[in-house]
C-alpha cells in the first residue's frame, strides 16, 4: 500500500478571480496540502499553476492536464469554471524499467490514477458540500479544509486495479430475490412517499440504484471506501451488536436517529437522482442490518418528524433482516458455483462503461491489497482503458511485456474485458484462445467480437 | 541473449515451423552506421537531474583533432580552447538564471503586459490551427526560431518561456519537462544555451516530440558548432542568434516536414536505397578505390533521395543514423548543390560537435540524382576531392552503376523492391516498415521514388494545418503515422511492449521487437491471428531473400 504522505508531495485548490490585486495572491488558494508550508511557498506554486494554464490557453481552448518536470507531475483539473485542484505527485520524467528496480515495486502509479483521485475527491465534495461556485467567499476556505484535509489524508492509493478501473461491483441474485427486494423497496416507497430509496448494498456490492450512474459511483465509493469499513469495524469490536444490529439502525448520522434533536444532525448531499432532471438537495439517511445497507433521500424541504423514522425503523428492521438472511443463503451457494467454475489461473477484469458494472477475478477487496496485478501490467491496462478510442466499437489489443506477462484486451462497445496471463514461450493464437475461452466461461451471454 | 531472440521468436509468429528462429534479415557482423540505439540514449539524457546536465555539456574528446593528430596534422583547431570554454558554461548559465529569476511575479508581469499582443498575434490565421508549432530562444529569451509566422512579433512568448523554464529550474530546482491537454502536448528541451520548445496536436508522444527537438538543435550545431555556440552566448548573452543562422531556417524547416514524413527518424535508422548486390559493390569498390590515396577524407557518402547507396569510411569510425539524416536534409534542401561542386564546412554533431568537417559536395552527374559528399579533416583539399569525384563518377558511368541509381530511383516495374507487396503476394499486408537493429536500417513497402522525393520538399502542401479529412484510402504517410503509437509503446522506457497486436474495425497492426529487428505490419481489418503469424513469417523470409538488395550488408573502409 502506497502512503500518500510519502508520496503525494502537494495538493492545492485555487482560483485566480479571487484577490485579483497585487499583494492579494494568497487569497487565491483556497486550500493547500500539506499545511506546514509558508505562504510564499503557497504562492509561487499557485503563480506558477496560473501561467502554465494561461500559456497553454494561447494554443488550445482544452483545459490544462499535466505539468511534467523531471521529478515530479502536477496533474491539474477543473471541476468549474475558474476552479483548479492541482495535484502534485513525485512521478519522475523517465523511469527505468519498474521491474530492474527490485524495490521500486510499489513506487510504480500510473498517472491516471492520479488523475481519477482528483475526479473523485470534487465529486465527493460537491455530494456533501455542493459545488465550487454555490460556497459564499468567506465560508469556502474553511469548508475546503473542513473537507479536504480530512479526505487527503485518509486516501489510500492501493495499486490495485479498482483504483485503475473504477467502477461498481453488482451482486448477481437469481430472480426470486432480487424480486424480493424489488418489493421491499416499492412497498417501503408507497408507505413512506418522502423517502426515496437511491441505493441497496450487500456487503460492498450493489444491488439496486436509483440514481443516475456518476452520482452513484460516488455514494458507491462513499459508501464502500469510507462508511462501512468503519461501521463493520464497529460491529466486529463492539458490544451493541446483538439485539440492535439484528433489527438494524440508521447508521447516518453515526449516533442514529433517536431523538428529536438527532434530526437536526442528519447529512445533506447534493445528487441527481435517475427520475430526475437536475441535482437537488437530501437528506441522506441510511440504514443497516446484517449485511445489508439501504439509503434514503429525503427533499430537504420536508418538515421531518421523529415518530416518521421510528415507525421507519420498525417497518424495515425486520422485513430488511428477512431479505440479507436470504441473500446471504444465495451468497453463499453462488460462491460454491464460483469456486468450481473459477479453476482458471489467469487474472481478468470485467468492465461496462454504461452501468459501470466491474468485476475481477481474483476478486478485489479493499482491506487486503492484492499485489497479484504487478504495476507495469496495471499500466498497460490502464492505457487500453484510457485509449478508448483505438480499439474502436469493437476490437481487441495483445501486448506481450519483457517479462513474459501477455495482456488481453477486448472492447465491445461500452463493455471492456483484460487478461492477464503469465505464460513463457506462448504464441499469439494459444494466448487468444486461453482468453476466449476464459471468456466464454465467465462471461456466458456477453459477446466480443472478434471472437 | 541467444536464448531470449530464440523465445521471441517463438512466442510471436512462426509456430509449427522453426525455420525463422535465427531470421534476422540485414544483420551483419560489420555496421557502417552506428546502431547505438538512440532510444536508450535518449532514455539516460533526459534522466538526468538539473546539475547533471548543466555538466553534462562539458568537454568531451574532440574526434576530428584526434584523427588530425592521428594524421600527424599538429595543427589543433582551438580544441583545448573548446574544452575550457564549456565548463564555464555552467557558470554563466547560472548567473542569467539568477538575473532572470524574480520568482512568480514575473510571469504575472510577463503574462499580464503582453499577454493582448501575443495573443492577438497567436490567433492570426498564419499561427492559429497549426498542427505542431517549435520555437527556439535563447536562454535569456530572445527569439531564435519560430516554425511558422514572424519570430519578432513572438518575443512576448517567447518571454513566458523563458520565464517558465526558468522558475522552475530556479525556484524548484527542477526541469520544466512538458504541458499537456486532452488535444495538444508542449514539450521543453534546454540544451547549452538554447530553449527550443514544440507545442503539437499530432499523435506523437512526448518522447518523439523531445527527439525532433534535439535534431533541431543537431541542426543548428551543425551549422555553426556547439564551441561557436556557446562560445557566442557566453560573450553576449543577448545576442541575436538569428544572424548567424540565416539561411538554416529553411533546414529547421524541411527537417521537421521530413521528420513527421519519414518514418527513419521514428525508427532512429537509415533508409537505404534498394539496389541489386553487384551494383552496389562496383560502386563502393568505384570509391574506395580512387580515394584510398587521400589521407584526410573521413567519409565517403553517396546518397540518393533520402536514402543511402554507399558509404565508404576510415577505419575506426562510424557514423550515426542522426548525422545522416542531418546530411540528408542538408542535401534535399539546398538547390545549390545540384548546380555546382560546393566546398562546405559541415558539423557533425554525434560525430563531433566540436569541429567542423569539411565537404565537398556534389551530384554525381546531370542525369542522376546521386549526391556524393566527400568529408574530410582538411580545410583545403577541395581540389583533390573534386578530382576524385570526376574520377568516381565516370568509373560509375562506365560500370552502368548510374542506370541501376536511376531504376531504383525511378521505381523501375521490374524491380522486386518497387513495389514489395505485390512482389511479397500477401494481399491481406497493407503496409509494413523494418528495422535490422545491428545495422540500423530499415526498410518500407513503400521505397521513396523521386516524385515522392518532390513531394517532400514541396513545402508542406497542407501548410501545417489541422485538418480533418476523409479518409478514402490511407497514404504511406498515414500508415507510418498510425504507428507513431506502436513505437512509443515499444520503446518506452519504463513498461516497454515486446508484442502488441491490435485489431478493429478499421486495421490490425502487429509491432514486434526482438533483439535482431523491429517490424510493423498492417493488416486488413479483424485479420485472423494465425493468418498474420503466417503472414509476417513469409513477409521475413521474403526480406531475408531480399536483404543483398535492401540493405547495405558490409561496412567498407578506405
Amino acid at each position: 500500500m502506497i502512503d500518500v504522505k510519502t508520496k503525494i508531495n502537494s495538493f492545492f485548490i485555487f482560483n485566480s478571480s479571487f484577490g485579483p490585486r497585487e499583494g492579494e495572491e494568497i487569497k487565491r488558494v483556497l486550500f493547500f496540502h500539506p499545511n506546514q508550508i509558508s505562504s510564499d511557498a503557497r504562492k509561487i506554486q499557485v503563480g506558477l499553476c496560473e501561467a502554465v494554464v494561461k500559456f497553454m490557453s494561447t494554443f488550445t481552448s482544452e483545459p490544462c492536464e499535466a505539468l511534467q518536470t523531471q521529478t515530479k507531475r502536477y496533474i491539474f483539473y477543473q471541476p468549474e469554471k475558474g476552479y483548479w485542484m492541482v495535484l502534485v505527485v513525485r512521478i519522475p520524467y523517465t523511469t527505468k524499467a519498474v521491474s530492474a528496480i527490485g524495490e521500486g515495486r510499489a513506487e510504480f502509479l500510473d498517472p491516471s490514477v492520479m488523475n481519477d483521485l482528483l475526479v473523485s475527491a470534487y465529486k465527493m465534495f460537491r455530494m456533501f458540500m455542493g459545488p465550487f461556485k454555490d460556497i459564499p467567499i468567506e465560508e469556502i476556505y474553511s469548508t475546503c479544509d473542513e473537507f479536504f484535509a480530512p479526505f487527503i489524508m485518509s486516501r489510500n492509493l492501493t495499486n490495485d486495479i479498482s483504483d485503475v478501473i473504477q467502477g461498481i461491483s453488482y451482486l448477481p441474485l437469481d430472480k426470486n430475490c432480487f424480486f424480493k427486494v424489488m418489493c421491499f423497496i416499492d412497498l417501503l416507497e408507497v408507505n413512506y412517499p418522502d423517502f426515496k430509496c437511491i441505493s441497496f448494498v450487500y456487503n460492498d456490492q450493489l444491488i439496486w440504484n436509483g440514481l443516475s450512474s456518476n452520482d452513484m459511483l460516488t455514494l458507491y465509493q462513499y459508501l464502500v471506501q469510507t462508511l462501512l469499513p468503519k461501521q463493520v469495524e464497529k460491529e466486529i469490536q463492539g458490544g451493541a451488536i446483538a439485539a440492535a444490529q439484528r433489527h438494524g439502525r440508521f447508521i447516518s448520522p453515526p449516533e442514529g436517529i433517536r431523538t428529536q434533536d438527532d434530526l437536526r444532525k442528519l447529512v445533506k448531499v447534493h445528487l441527481l437522482r435517475e427520475d430526475e432532471t437536475e441535482t437537488k438537495q437530501y437528506y441522506l439517511i441510511i440504514y443497516r442490518t446484517l449485511s445489508a445497507t439501504v439509503c434514503f433521500t429525503i427533499d430537504v424541504n420536508t418538515h421531518l418528524e421523529i415518530d416518521t423514522f421510528r415507525s421507519l425503523d420498525a417497518f424495515i428492521g425486520p422485513q430488511l433482516s428477512t431479505i440479507a438472511s436470504t441473500i446471504s443463503e444465495q451468497c453463499a451457494i453462488h460462491a460454491l458455483q464460483t469456486a468450481q467454475l473459477a479453476n482458471t489461473e489467469h487474472k481478468f477484469v470485467y468492465f461496462n462503461r454504461l452501468n459501470l458494472a466491474f468485476k475481477t477475478y481474483p476478486p478485489v477487496n479493499k482491506l487486503i491489497p492484492s499485489t497479484s496485478i504487478k504495476p507495469e501490467v496495471l499500466s498497460i491496462i490502464a492505457g487500453i482503458h484510457a485509449d478508448k478510442k483505438s480499439l474502436g466499437n469493437y476490437g481487441e489489443v495483445i501486448i506481450k511485456t519483457p517479462d513474459e506477462y501477455w495482456i488481453t484486451g477486448k472492447s465491445s462497445n461500452d463493455r471492456e474485458f483484460y487478461v492477464v496471463i503469465q505464460e513463457k514461450n506462448a504464441n499469439l493464437k494459444e494466448i487468444s484462445d486461453e482468453v476466449k475461452r476464459i471468456c466464454e466461461a465467465q462471461m456466458k451471454g456477453i459477446f466480443f467480437y472478434p471472437m | 541473449m541467444a536464448s531470449t531472440s530464440k523465445d521471441n521468436v517463438q512466442a510471436g509468429p512462426s509456430v509449427q515451423s522453426n525455420p525463422s528462429d535465427d531470421l534476422e534479415p540485414g544483420a551483419c557482423p560489420e555496421s557502417i552506421l552506428n546502431p547505438t540505439d538512440s532510444f536508450d540514449e535518449f532514455a539516460s539524457e533526459m534522466s538526468c537531474s538539473l546539475q547533471e546536465r548543466n555538466k553534462s555539456l562539458a568537454a568531451k574528446s574532440s574526434t576530428i583533432s584526434e584523427i588530425q593528430s592521428e594524421i600527424g596534422d599538429s595543427e589543433k583547431d582551438g580544441s583545448e580552447m573548446k574544452s575550457t570554454k564549456s565548463s564555464d558554461d555552467l557558470q554563466s548559465k547560472n548567473g542569467n538564471m539568477s538575473a532572470s529569476a524574480s520568482s512568480s511575479n514575473l510571469i504575472e508581469e510577463n503574462g499580464d503586459d503582453e499577454d493582448n499582443e501575443k495573443d492577438d498575434y497567436l490567433q492570426s490565421p498564419e499561427l492559429v490551427n497549426k498542427e505542431k508549432h517549435v520555437f527556439v530562444l535563447s536562454s535569456a529569451g530572445k527569439p531564435i526560431y519560430s516554425r511558422y509566422g514572424n519570430e519578432d512579433k513572438l518575443a512576448g512568448l517567447c518571454g513566458v518561456i523563458q520565464a517558465l523554464v526558468s522558475v522552475i529550474e530556479d525556484q524548484n530546482q527542477d526541469i520544466l519537462r512538458s504541458i499537456s491537454t486532452k488535444d495538444c502536448k508542449t514539450v521543453f528541451l534546454v540544451k547549452g544555451p538554447l530553449i527550443l520548445v514544440a507545442v503539437s496536436k499530432s499523435n506523437e508522444s512526448e518522447t518523439q516530440l523531445v527527439l525532433q527537438l534535439t535534431y533541431a538543435f543537431n541542426q543548428i550545431v551543425s551549422v555553426l558548432t556547439l564551441t561557436q555556440l556557446n562560445r557566442i552566448f557566453e560573450q553576449r548573452r543577448n545576442y541575436d542568434l538569428r544572424r548567424l543562422l540565416s539561411g538554416a531556417e529553411r533546414l529547421i524547416d524541411n527537417l521537421f516536414v521530413f521528420m513527421e514524413k519519414d518514418p527513419a527518424f521514428l525508427l532512429g535508422a537509415v533508409r537505404c536505397l534498394p539496389l541489386p548486390e553487384k551494383a552496389r559493390e562496383n560502386i563502393t569498390n568505384a570509391i574506395t578505390t580512387t580515394c584510398h590515396k587521400i589521407r584526410d577524407l573521413v567519409f565517403a557518402i553517396l546518397i540518393a533521395g533520402n536514402q543511402l547507396i554507399t558509404l565508404v569510411r576510415m577505419k575506426k569510425y562510424t557514423l550515426h543514423p542522426s548525422d545522416i539524416h542531418l546530411l540528408f536534409n542538408l542535401v534535399r534542401s539546398s538547390e545549390s548543390f545540384k548546380t555546382a561542386e560546393s566546398w562546405t564546412p559541415i558539423c557533425l554533431p554525434k560525430f563531433d560537435a566540436t569541429g567542423f568537417l569539411h565537404g565537398h559536395v556534389s551530384y554525381i552527374s546531370e542525369d542522376c540524382q546521386a549526391c556524393l559528399l566527400l568529408l574530410t579533416v582538411q580545410r583545403d583539399a577541395f581540389f583533390p576531392l573534386s578530382q576524385a569525384k570526376h574520377t568516381i563518377a565516370e568509373k560509375l558511368r562506365r560500370s552502368n552503376c548510374l542506370v541501376a541509381i536511376n531504376d531504383a530511383l525511378n521505381r523501375n516495374e521490374e524491380l522486386p523492391t518497387t513495389n514489395p507487396l505485390k512482389h511479397i503476394g500477401i494481399p491481406e499486408i497493407r503496409h509494413f516498415m523494418y528495422k535490422c537493429k545491428s545495422t540500423a536500417q530499415l526498410f518500407t513497402s513503400d521505397p521513396i521514388s523521386l516524385d515522392r522525393l518532390q513531394d517532400y520538399r514541396i513545402k508542406h502542401k497542407e501548410g501545417g494545418d489541422i485538418t480533418v479529412k476523409k479518409i478514402e484510402k490511407l497514404s504511406d504517410i498515414d500508415y507510418v503515422r498510425n504507428y507513431r503509437r506502436f513505437c512509443s509503446q515499444i520503446h518506452c522506457t519504463s513498461i516497454p511492449a515486446k508484442l502488441i497486436f491490435r485489431s478493429n474495425p478499421h486495421d490490425t497492426i502487429l509491432a514486434w521487437v526482438t533483439n535482431g529487428f523491429e517490424l510493423y505490419v498492417t493488416f486488413d481489418p479483424l485479420m485472423d491471428k494465425d493468418q498474420a503469424i503466417k503472414a509476417v513469417d513469409r513477409l521475413l523470409r521474403w526480406i531475408k531473400r531480399e536483404e543483398q538488395r535492401i540493405f547495405i550488408m558490409n561496412a567498407p573502409t578506405f
